[in-house]
């Protein structure tokens, strides 16, 4: 995976090669009223909601593109789905990334993330070398959030977590990542594997309609993941349970013949906890 | 393997709630498992750090030598693997700070077990190892069976007791790791200026939403906060609109608190959003809609505009403060 | 003398008039060189069919250009300008009448013609100009409104026009006087210079005075002539041209689809990509501001000022004509050639996202000027080439593409508003061509919790009144009105022909919706995409149903309601008796009407996206109509569109203080007076 190969570009950097790995999921936006559980299959049933791509793999992309924008170098988008994930690469396409790859599994409950990791190394390996490799740092259906730790392990790359912005920074980049403190800059001289979270920087480009037009006659690399020879052995878990908490709580709204009374009786609520804590 | 539990905590957030918290999850399992409970800690250990650890574990472990003084992903992630390792312990348990966010899944490759996040509870099925956590942005609950071992996971910390101290202390060894090159190297740290009182601990929050409809407005809401003695944070929105740093993000994707009361001001209620306030004893709100899906899981609320509502209020609860 | 033999000597006193014909020349080569320079640039526009069906553009012009219509809605303004106007058609006429006469030996110019035509009427006439252009110079130098363009050029025509017609009559007072004319009293105001001239003046002072101011109102005529078609009057040739260009299938229905296998850039950046009748509005407008005096985001205080598109236009057509007319109709997808979106004109990002689409500006133009599309057709470049517009605009759309509907994060589904009621739905039913009418619900309707008492109450009077209708229920998609409005055409094609193949695979004829933007797209725009269907929005179809007595309304009377016109259902479709029959048949009354409605009815804010754009509290658009609203001291805001119905509902709230004032559609006030039947 090290990278040897690369170009020089004007600045004396090099050219820098990206793989983004993104992932389609359940509409995270399905209302709390219309989300139902599949007893059988351990997950949500789909019902008449859409398939998204998951908003910190967008986050991730934004990230590459503007990454890619500033070196040149290229933008590899690759996901393993169900047939209907090619939207998501096409979304990424027609955000401009250059090439995209799709490995295809069956129709039956998702892959645990262990697995889901050797899958998107194995594509990675066969598609190329690349200086960067971004994750988004989970996702909004199970939002476990490994993945990108894993693939780090089986790529053998050195990995940071939390990353919000990506810069070229002489032969590597230097990252800037979100803390409990604060932030910390971050710098690499090889290849590194990035998970990304989102900030104001990286909010997702809207596609151009004409990009969006150009999308659908791009190539796509497609893999059956029978293909690619991974070793399918163990998992690292399973659910044994799956249910829908509890309904809500009644919310009590203060009354009041007029402003000041309602807002004294708001006051008394948040005094009474405030006192009850000293 | 043993049915031992550690725990991996960072020596520069000395021993805090997220620290104790571990603690407590890790006391837990250990007992369920019947196993003691060691930990390990990295980094350059204040003393009372290592002797509050000293005093609710089994076994500590610490990792202080020189290349280790301060958190570095790779080394640090070395020094947990090697630690563990001569431990075979059947959990490790990090807590939900970056280091563990970061380093959890890497251990747990590299200690050929299952990783797994934000655990909010952990019980031994059959000898087995089983997290609970919220899954589909809260919309449900799942347990986890861990297949491999050793489980490694990180645990939403302050959802749970601090470990009860052994009675006498741990003895403490000291750990000499031969430590790799680090392919990453944080060259700067930026500690953001907290103003008034940091969210992650606070007993009571203020947050904002995208119905503030910019920066300004947080001002009134950091007035509020220091009336209340509460902490300010935000909503996805209101930071992806550049209105507070990102530190201020409370969510499923921000930072998750654990208050004894929640007031939400001009926030709609997204369910990311509520995911990071679940484990708020109370919550309260004030907003212009009366069916914003806050309500719903508001103990009381006000519906008005808040620039009606937080002056008088702010005047109010100083009143009732005296 | 007997009036038979009545007349005038023309040209008595004027020596050398050869030179009248020699001055005319190059008269006429300025002012025909301004036209034709004008006419050149609109050529450069692309193609339009804009001049088919004659007979009812010829109709358009003689309501709008000779009868002044539109015009006229203005009392003071439209008083004054028609005083000219008229003034100046009789002069022309008395002036070709001279003509015929003089250079065509006619010899019509005599008898009782001359006395009652060309001596009172023109005289009568001639003095309505002088008091137009005083009722004009009142409210240009005296009142002074906002909506006016105070430019030097406008004063110095006012001024033009009160030195011909002042130097006309002392020409003619200073002629009578020194000819002793017999027929005086046939031109008072002629009559009256010449009294005053005669005790003040000699025959010789006359007779010279005559012949200078001769030749200067000749002058200031030949001055005026040559000028008018380089200033804004060159509306008197233009107007009447883009009138009768002018759109005559109704708001909306001339967005022109697009062309997505082409290679042309989509919308417009630049100049040239505008259509020839663009190009002719700019040239037709008179500066009368009155589209921007109706522009709900003006009167807010927002930077958009549909006035000023057109006339920031207009100054770069003319000084970039040359580069206009160089290479005329080619398109590139290269930069634009002539940018038109400019930060610091009104043709700003920021202000063409500030447009409701209301259509008030087209509504109010008296010359038919579109600047509606203006503002959707730089919209379309901003959105699909650039994608650069605003955010929540673009969370809207995406969602629209992600789930087909505009809410993201909405907390219902599309048929939880019909728990209970027992709606079937289209899927469900064996043969799907049994029912009379489908029920297309709206996303707005069907996911915000508000709306779904509109649509209980719309769904419960058809069964009570024995309609037999389904709904598509989570099948369902936004009609793609917010992306048309917004900019978006490719994800509103989209969506209109999945939703096309759908209604037809089910063998949908008649469509009842509850939202007017569902209502116009479904109605207007599905036909151009080949989806031919009948559709009525409910207020209409209610009002049916109460006429042949199919709901019974109580006879109890209602609570005072005002009523507010939806601009799709209102301004775009003519739908204004239908709400208030309802109201009137709900209420036992008619509705109390604010100062804007039906036709002239004030925007919500809601409409073309503005529902989805974050607005500062101080320049929202529905605070101003809910003020309107509650000025009518009604105790019901009642409106027939569901996005009308969140922006009221929040505008009232916001100013209604103490007072118990309720904004409810119009079915649900139906729905109050008629006693629901019991089922069994």
């Amino acid at each position: 995976m090290a990278s040897s190969g690369h170009t020089q570009r004007g600045d004396g950097g090099a050219k820098l090669n990206i793989l983004v790995c993104v992932k389609q999921i359940l509409d995270p936006d399905v209302p709390a009223r219309d989300f139902r559980i599949d007893p059988e299959r351990m997950e949500a049933i789909r019902g008449g909601a859409s398939l998204v791509p998951n908003v910190f793999c967008e986050n991730a992309l934004e990230t590459a593109l503007q990454l890619r924008d500033a070196t040149g170098g290229s933008v590899t988008a690759l996901t393993f789905g169900t047939e209907e994930a090619e939207e998501v690469l096409r979304k990424a396409l027609a955000m401009t990334a250059d090439q995209a790859a799709l490995v295809v599994r069956g129709d039956g409950p998702a892959p645990d993330a262990l697995t889901v990791a050797r899958v998107l190394a194995a594509a990675a390996r066969t598609l190329g070398e690349f200086d960067v490799v971004m994750v988004g740092r989970e996702s909004g259906d199970w939002g476990i959030g490994q993945t990108g730790g894993l693939l780090a392990e089986e790529l053998g790359l050195p990995m940071v977590a939390l990353v919000d912005q990506v810069t070229a920074s002489g032969p590597g980049v230097s990252m800037r990542r979100q803390t409990d403190y604060g932030s910390d800059t971050v710098e690499t001289t090889g290849s590194v594997l990035v998970t990304i979270t989102n900030c104001e920087g990286n909010v997702p480009r809207i596609p151009k309609t004409r990009d969006v037009m150009k999308s659908y006659r791009k190539p796509l690399t497609t893999w059956q993941v029978g293909e690619l020879g991974v070793d399918n052995g163990d998992t690292i878990a399973e659910i044994v349970e799956l249910s829908i908490p509890g309904k809500e709580v009644a919310c009590e709204f203060v009354e009041g013949d007029n402003l000041d009374e309602k807002v004294d009786a708001f006051a008394r609520r948040i005094a009474e906890v405030m006192g009850a804590i000293g | 393997m043993s049915n031992d539990v550690v725990i991996c905590l960072s020596a520069s957030s000395g021993y805090d709630r997220v620290a104790q918290g571990v603690a407590g999850a890790g006391r837990e399992l250990a007992d369920e498992l019947g196993g003691s409970l060691c930990a390990v800690i990295v980094g350059a250990a204040a003393d009372e750090t290592v002797s509050g650890v000293a005093a609710v574990a089994d076994a500590v472990i610490v990792a202080d030598q020189p290349e280790l003084a301060d958190y570095q992903p790779e080394s640090y992630l070395a020094a947990f693997e090697q630690t563990c390792r001569q431990l075979e312990p059947a959990a490790v348990l990090l807590g939900n700070d970056t280091v563990g966010l970061e380093l959890t899944p890497r251990l747990a490759a590299r200690l050929g077990g299952s990783p797994m996040s934000d655990g909010t509870g952990l019980r031994v099925v059959d000898g087995a190892i089983r997290v609970t956590r919220s899954a589909y942005g809260g919309k449900a609950e799942a347990v986890f069976e861990l297949k491999r071992s050793p489980a490694v996971v990180w645990v939403r910390a302050r959802g749970f007791e601090p470990a009860p101290p052994t009675g006498d202390g741990a003895a403490v060894e000291r750990a000499a790791l031969e430590l790799p090159v680090a392919a990453t190297r944080i060259v700067e740290r930026h500690v953001e200026e907290q103003e008034g009182i940091p969210l992650d601990d606070a007993r009571l929050v203020v947050g904002g939403g995208r119905g503030l409809g910019g920066a300004e407005p947080f001002d009134d809401l950091r007035s509020l906060a220091a009336v209340m003695k509460a902490a300010v944070g935000a909503s996805r929105s209101a930071c992806d609109e550049g209105w507070v740093p990102p530190s201020y993000q409370i969510g499923q994707t921000g930072k998750k608190i654990a208050p004894e009361l929640y007031l939400a001001v001009a926030i709609s209620g997204a369910a990311q959003h509520m995911l990071g306030v679940s484990d708020a004893k109370a919550l309260c709100a004030i907003n212009t809609d009366p069916e914003a899906p806050i309500f719903r899981n508001c103990h009381f609320g006000i519906v008005e505009d808040y620039r009606k509502v937080v002056p008088p209020l702010i005047e109010r609860l100083r009143e009732l403060k005296q | 003398m007997t009036p038979d033999l009545a007349t005038r000597e023309i040209g008595w006193n004027i020596s050398v008039i050869w030179l009248m014909y020699l001055l005319l020349v190059p008269t006429v080569v300025v002012a025909g060189y301004g036209l034709w320079r004008r006419i050149r640039l609109w050529r450069c526009g692309h193609p339009v069919a804009r001049l088919d069906r004659p007979a009812e553009r010829f109709g358009l012009v003689l309501r709008h250009a000779l009868l002044q219509m539109r015009t006229a809605r203005q009392l003071y303004a439209g008083g004054f300008h028609l005083m000219i106007f008229t003034g100046f058609v009789i002069l022309a006429i008395a002036t070709t009448v001279v003509m015929l006469d003089f250079d065509f030996h006619t010899d019509i110019m005599k008898g009782s013609f001359y006395l009652v035509f060309q001596s009172l009427i023109v005289d009568l006439f001639g003095g309505l100009v002088l008091v137009g252009v005083g009722l004009a110079a009142v409210r240009r130098w005296v009142h002074r409104p906002k909506q006016l363009v105070y430019t030097d050029q406008a004063s110095w025509l006012l001024v033009l026009i009160f030195a011909i017609a002042l130097t006309g009559f002392l020409v003619e007072g200073w002629r009578i006087a020194a000819t002793r004319d017999p027929w005086a009293e046939w031109s008072p105001i002629g009559n009256l210079v010449a009294s005053v001239s005669v005790p003040l003046m000699s025959d010789e002072a006359l007779r010279a005075a005559h012949l200078t101011g001769w030749w200067i109102h000749l002058l200031l005529v030949y001055g005026f002539i040559a000028w008018a078609p380089w200033t804004k009057l060159a509306h008197v040739v233009t107007a009447p041209l883009a009138i009768f260009a002018g759109n005559l299938d109704g708001y909306g229905r001339d967005l022109k689809p697009i062309d997505f296998e082409s290679e042309a850039p989509l919308g417009v950046a630049s100049l040239e990509q505008f259509s020839w009748k663009d190009l002719l509005d700019l040239d037709a407008c008179t500066e009368c501001g009155r589209c921007t005096a109706v522009c709900p985001a003006n009167a807010v205080g927002k930077a958009l000022s549909p006035r000023d598109i057109v006339l920031d236009l207009r100054t770069l057509m003319h000084s970039k004509g040359n580069e206009l007319m160089a290479t005329p109709g080619l398109d590139s997808e290269e930069d634009p050639r002539i940018p038109v979106i400019d930060g610091s004109t009104a043709v700003a990002p920021e202000a063409l996202f500030e447009c409701t689409t209301c259509a008030a500006c087209l509504e109010a133009c008296p010359v038919y000027i579109e600047q509606l599309p203006k503002i959707v057709d730089t919209r379309r470049f901003l959105v699909m080439e650039e994608a650069d517009y605003p955010q929540t605009m673009a969370d809207a759309i995406t969602s629209l593409e992600q789930r087909g509907h505009p809410f993201p994060g909405a907390q219902f589904s599309r048929v939880d508003w019909a728990e209970g009621l027992g709606i079937s739905v289209l899927s469900e039913l064996d043969d799907p061509s049994e029912i009379d009418v489908l029920l297309w619900v709206g996303c707005a309707n069907a996911l915000l919790e508000r709306n779904h008492a509109t649509v209980r109450a719309v769904a419960t009077l058809l069964q009570d009144a024995g309609v037999s209708f389904a709904i598509l229920g989570r099948e369902e998609r936004c009609t793609g009105d917010p992306a048309r409005r917004i900019g978006n055409e490719f994800v509103f094609e989209q969506l209109a022909t999945k939703n096309i193949e759908l209604l037809q695979r089910y063998g949908v004829r008649g469509i009842l919706t509850c939202c007017p933007h569902c209502y116009h797209t479904l109605a207007n725009d599905y036909p151009l995409l080949g989806g031919e269907f009948e559709v009525e929005h409910h207020v209409a179809f209610l009002a049916g149903l109460v006429k042949e007595g199919r709901l019974i309304p109580s006879d109890q009377d209602g609570p005072s309601a005002t009523f507010h016109d939806p601009c799709y259902l209102g301004r775009y479709n003519g739908i204004l008796e239908a709400p208030r029959e309802l109201v009137r048949s709900a209420t036992g009354a008619q509705p109390v009407e604010m100062a804007a409605h039906r036709s002239a009815g004030f925007c919500c804010g809601g409409g073309g996206g503005m529902s989805f754009a974050e607005e500062p509290p101080e320049q929202r658009v529905n605070r101003e109509r809910a003020r309107q609203a509650l000025a009518t001291d009604a105790e019901v805001v009642s409106v027939a569109c569901p996005f009308c119905m969140t922006m009221l509902e929040d505008g009232v709230g916001a100013l209604a203080g103490d007072r118990e004032v309720k904004v409810k559609d119009v079915a649900e006030l139906l729905r109050d007076a008629v006693a629901p039947i019991e089922k069994d």
